[in-house]
């Protein structure tokens, strides 16, 4: 308890158990946390984004076709800007090009995204790159 | 001046319903005033207004009933009035609500962000969202704005679980303000772990500090015969843990989390945590 006189507060002495139980709780929580960032810090080398894509699904949308599609960045930094370049592909003529930015995808983290084609893209192969990014 | 009223009440009624209404109106006035003070910074965020209509309905509607209890509790220690009863706590969470939503309404409209053509479920999310910092704003507005004659000379006691709650209060405020940013994610994934580190020990240095050792109008102190460490375990480290607790909570209402790794979501909570462990220090102080 907390005792508040004339604007200011003085802290019992004599506090009950479940003050010290909640505090003893709290003080290992963040210990805990502490420590795992701590840890962390000391093993986990930085390496620079590793990007990679896998297709989800192939949809028909109103006036086209959506290709959602995963990004993972498996490395430790994250990227920023991310640049991906969706093509559709008939043997090796390229049929349609469409691009997207993902603002940030965080280390050790995935983001999700669509590509929009106009030509349907069964029987073709759709080809989903990551093109370039920045250092946040 | 209020207790005048109350006593003069059964002497005369008729000035005393009219100081009471007077006091009311003023208290209105005071609501207003903290809500547009403190939700202002919100109420021009870009990014709450975007979230208004992208965020998930589910996440908003357990934000929106979970101001309510909130409210109530905020009402019963501090209120538009002096609350004695559950009763007029709950009145007043409801007028605070209320003076939130309408200032968000106005602010919103006068700003043109409420348009005729919008759907409708963006006008509500928009108001919705806005109204939740605001409502807080309310009610905070009479213990910072309004100076009662008897504030200061009343003795009484927090309890315990008051005290983590007024935290809680104070790092959900604050974490409202921050959390809906796009800086908090940069920042987050600008920092080595290293800074996420020192931000952690800064944050729970500066709230035991701002607590115990600079004294500010309001601030605790020990008994001499009292170490310094019993209050920094029974009372930071508890408060540092909720601010934590609401950094995750809201950032996962503002669906900030999304799918990063466990460790990037544990430091977008240490950002944050920074202004909501300073928010949960304030409250101490303040209310």
């Amino acid at each position: 308890m907390t005792r508040s006189e004339q604007g200011r507060h003085r802290e019992r002495h004599d506090p009950h158990w479940v003050e010290w139980l909640t505090g003893i709780v709290s003080a290992l929580l963040v210990a805990g946390l502490l420590g795992w960032i701590g840890w962390e810090a000391f093993t986990r080398e930085a390496t620079p984004p590793d990007l990679t894509i896998a297709v989800l699904t192939t949809e028909k949308t109103g006036n086209g076709y959506r290709v959602a599609f995963d990004i993972h960045n498996a490395a430790t930094t994250t990227a920023a800007s991310v640049t991906v370049i969706g093509r559709l592909m008939d043997g090796d003529r390229v049929i349609e090009e469409n691009h997207i930015v993902f603002d940030y995808v965080a280390a050790e983290s995935k983001s999700t995204g669509a590509i929009l084609f106009r030509n349907e893209p069964a029987g073709r192969r759709v080809d989903i790159r990551a093109a370039g990014y920045t250092d946040p | 001046m209020a207790q005048d009223a109350v006593n003069a009440d059964g002497d005369r009624p008729a000035d005393g319903d009219k100081d009471e209404f007077n006091r009311f109106v003023t208290g209105l006035g005071r609501g207003v005033g903290g809500a547009l003070f403190l939700a202002l910074p919100m109420l021009m965020t870009m990014e709450m207004w975007y979230l208004g209509f992208y965020m998930a309905r589910e996440r908003l509607l357990l934000l929106l009933l979970l101001n309510i209890p909130l409210l109530i509790l905020l009402a019963h220690r501090i209120g538009f009035e002096e609350t004695f009863t559950w009763r007029e706590a709950v009145r007043d969470a409801v007028i605070a609500y209320g003076i939130g939503i309408m200032t968000s309404l106005v602010v919103l409209t006068a700003l043109g962000l409420l348009r005729g053509g919008m759907p409708a479920s963006e006008l509500v999310g928009k108001v919705a969202l806005q109204s939740v910092p605001a409502s807080i704003g309310a009610m905070l507005g009479r213990s910072q704005l309004g100076h009662d004659d008897q504030d200061g000379d009343d003795t009484k006691e927090t309890r315990y679980h008051g005290e983590l709650l007024m935290m809680a209060a104070g790092a959900l405020f604050l974490s409202l303000n921050i959390a809906p940013t796009d800086e908090m994610i940069v920042l987050a994934y600008r920092m080595t772990i290293w800074h996420a580190l020192i931000v952690a020990v800064l944050s729970i240095a500066l709230m035991h500090g701002f607590v115990y050792a600079v004294s500010f109008i309001g601030g605790h102190e020990l008994s001499p015969e009292t170490p310094w460490w019993h209050a920094f375990v029974r009372f930071t480290l508890p408060g540092y843990v909720i601010a934590l607790s609401i950094s995750i909570f809201t950032l996962w209402i503002f669906e900030r989390l999304g799918d990063s790794s466990a460790l990037e979501i544990m430091l977008s909570v240490i950002v944050l945590g920074f202004p909501a462990a300073l928010g949960a220090a304030a409250a101490r102080l303040i209310l």
